[in-house]
């Protein structure tokens, strides 16, 4: 798992993420992250990678 | 929770409510000789059980002439009063049946299908066609044969009797039990009055509701969901396409899941998901019945109900497969929801497992060790099976709230992209598994040998089935290619010497030094074998690998050594 930058242009995704939820109902955003976790995961494939990263997601800095 | 949601039966069994069912043969009772004589006697095997499980088991003892004791509490095949049970049999399960004699009349009498089509609301998600699927096609057995679960059981009760060795007692209870060292004493209702015996070995092959896992303190991981489905057995004026349809979210049963697929006798198997909290008793009802399949097949459609029965499942795996003198396999090992025919086909290839590790110790070929590798690898296989079903039942039963949005968003991303289909889970088929960590198999081996052909030396067609058949509940030592004369004489010796049957894989042109050859001329049974050049293949009698290795050297020895359970 990286956890060193590897964006190519990280404020432009960021932005792309918050207008693409904008007018959305809190269930159509669920919806909608679902699916891009989804899709972002078979872009990574690999399993090992895969859960270090969830486990990553699940640790809130103290 | 309401009271009709906690009368719900947690069983894997299908109980009888209404339909015309079917007709089941029926045999007879026997008093046994322990009756008449009051002589307690002490049996090498007893199954208890003639499900397809423990029938699996005896007709594999009787092939190989090994005597043993079934003790069935009914008269009949099918759970009594209920007559449908599992319908799916896959590759592997077909060729033990091959290897047991009943294949021709379960093929016979089944059906095949190849096409699977997947639906969401309207729409078709994918659709797959397993004639495309090349991993299946070089055995002699198809990808599966879908016939009720009954008539693969009568089969082999009649296999059997025709086969001898085993006795099969019908009415017979096991009421007590007893282990002792080394043996265990049961207590037989029947009839004609209680009996007791004595068993070396005690096979469970009850079913879910034994009274073993009390009897010897069997200790268990289970867990139940809330999940509830209705099977309606129907026969079509009109029949349907030869197709799996599986619905996730079938708009004509409130976007609940619908799986429909052809049995044998032309009956169509038809499996509702209810709700959580639905009542057995009304959803099972004939009219109520009838109103679904209107709703699924149009106002107008004629069916026969021939069958009708509510379920739910709950998932078990025990934490040792041996207690003692008692063995368990089948549902006593391990109950599984039915997605993917993991139940019926793990039970088969429990009792493939063990039937030729009994005839080896009985027969004096293998130390009473041998035994132990039977929770090995069928613990592993158990808890894989267990790990996959819960896998599907949450798929098909998500949680409200985030585990039903991560569904959606699957659901609607696999219409419109390949990728997301791996992320449907309606069932994944039940698979020869894998033993990784057992203790007579080396890390080279522990992979299931298809059932692939060849020629025999005569360039008549053979196939691995009929290798094994040939060995008589021996190991087999495949040796590919070309031998050198000092191996040659080594595979003789060890033909004498060992309980094994040493054979040479020859290419289409070249000659044999070996007394005993086949030829492999597509290069197919090396490849069941998992081997590439120059190699050795040691195969059990269950067809699977226990080691492979290069050189015919003092690696074999100590891997056929290892196979029959002489530690090193």
């Amino acid at each position: 798992m990286k956890t060193t930058p590897h964006f190519q242009d990280a404020d432009t995704f960021y932005e792309q993420l918050l207008d693409a939820h904008t007018g959305l109902s809190r269930e159509q955003s669920e919806l909608l992250n679902a699916r891009l976790i989804l899709l972002l995961a078979n872009q990574i494939g690999a399993k090992d990678v895969l859960a270090e990263c969830i486990q990553a997601a699940r640790e809130l800095p103290r | 929770m309401s009271a009709a949601y906690h009368d719900v039966a947690y069983t894997n069994g299908y109980e009888f409510t209404q339909g015309k069912g079917y007709e089941l043969p029926e045999y007879p009772f026997v008093e046994p000789p322990e009756l008449k004589t009051g002589e307690v006697r002490r049996h090498p095997i007893v199954i208890i059980g003639a499900g397809i499980t423990g029938l699996t088991l005896a007709c594999g003892l009787a092939r190989l002439g090994i005597p043993a004791v079934l003790l069935d509490e009914d008269n009949t095949v099918g759970v009594k009063g209920a007559s449908s049970r599992g319908i799916c049999y896959t590759q592997k399960s077909l060729e033990i049946f091959q290897r047991l004699g009943v294949y021709e009349r379960i093929a016979a009498k089944g059906i095949q299908w190849s096409v699977g089509r997947t639906f969401a609301g309207q729409d078709e998600v994918y659709s797959f066609d397993l004639r495309q699927n090349s991993s299946y096609s070089l055995s002699a057995q198809p990808p599966f044969i879908n016939i009720q679960q009954f008539y693969i059981e009568g089969y082999l009760v009649e296999r059997i009797y025709e086969l001898g060795h085993v006795d099969l007692r019908w009415k017979s209870r096991v009421s007590g039990f007893k282990q002792h060292a080394g043996y265990a004493t049961l207590t037989v209702d029947t009839p004609a009055g209680p009996y007791a015996l004595e068993a070396q070995h005690v096979i469970d092959a009850s079913g879910s509701h034994t009274p073993f896992h009390a009897w010897t303190g069997a200790t268990m991981t289970s867990r139940r969901g809330d999940d509830r489905w209705c099977i309606a057995d129907v026969r079509f004026k009109h029949r349907p396409p030869q197709e799996r349809h599986t619905w996730i979210e079938a708009p004509f049963n409130g976007n609940r899941a619908v799986w429909q697929h052809l049995m044998g006798d032309e009956v169509w198997r038809i499996d509702y998901q209810m709700e959580p909290n639905a009542d057995p008793e009304h959803v099972s009802r004939e009219d109520v019945v009838r109103e679904r399949l209107r709703l699924q097949f149009g106002p107008d459609v004629q069916a026969e109900i021939v069958w009708v029965g509510p379920y739910a499942y709950r998932s078990q795996c025990l934490d040792r497969l041996r207690i003692g003198s008692v063995f368990f396999m089948g549902d006593t090992a391990k109950i599984v929801s039915p997605f993917g025919a993991r139940g019926g086909n793990t039970g088969v290839a429990d009792a493939d497992n063990l039937a030729w590790k009994l005839a080896a110790v009985l027969r004096g070929q293998a130390p009473a060790t041998l035994l132990d590798s039977y929770n090995d690898e069928r613990h592993e296989a158990a808890a894989q099976n267990v790990m996959v079903t819960n896998r599907t039942a949450r798929f098909l039963r998500p949680a409200e709230g985030m585990e039903r949005t991560f569904r959606s968003a699957a659901i609607s991303l696999a219409r419109q992209h390949p990728f997301a289909r791996a992320l449907i889970n309606t069932g994944r088929m039940a698979v020869a598994n894998s033993y990784t960590h057992s203790g007579i198999c080396d890390r080279s081996g522990g992979l299931s040998v298809q059932n692939v052909s060849f020629r025999w030396a005569d360039h008549s067609a053979g196939c691995v089935n009929d290798l094994i058949e040939w060995t008589g509940g021996q190991l087999l030592v495949l040796v590919f290619g070309d031998i050198s004369a000092a191996a040659a004489q080594r595979l003789r010796h060890l033909g004498s010497a060992a309980p094994v049957r040493c054979v040479q894989v020859v290419g289409p042109d070249t000659r044999p030094q070996a007394r005993e050859f086949v030829i492999d001329p597509q290069g197919h049974l090396q490849g069941a074998c998992h081997v590439f050049g120059h190699a050795w293949a040691l195969v059990r009698p269950d067809a699977y690998i226990a080691a492979t290795g290069e050189s015919v050297d003092a690696g074999l020895i100590q891997a056929i050594e290892r196979a029959i359970g002489i530690k090193e």
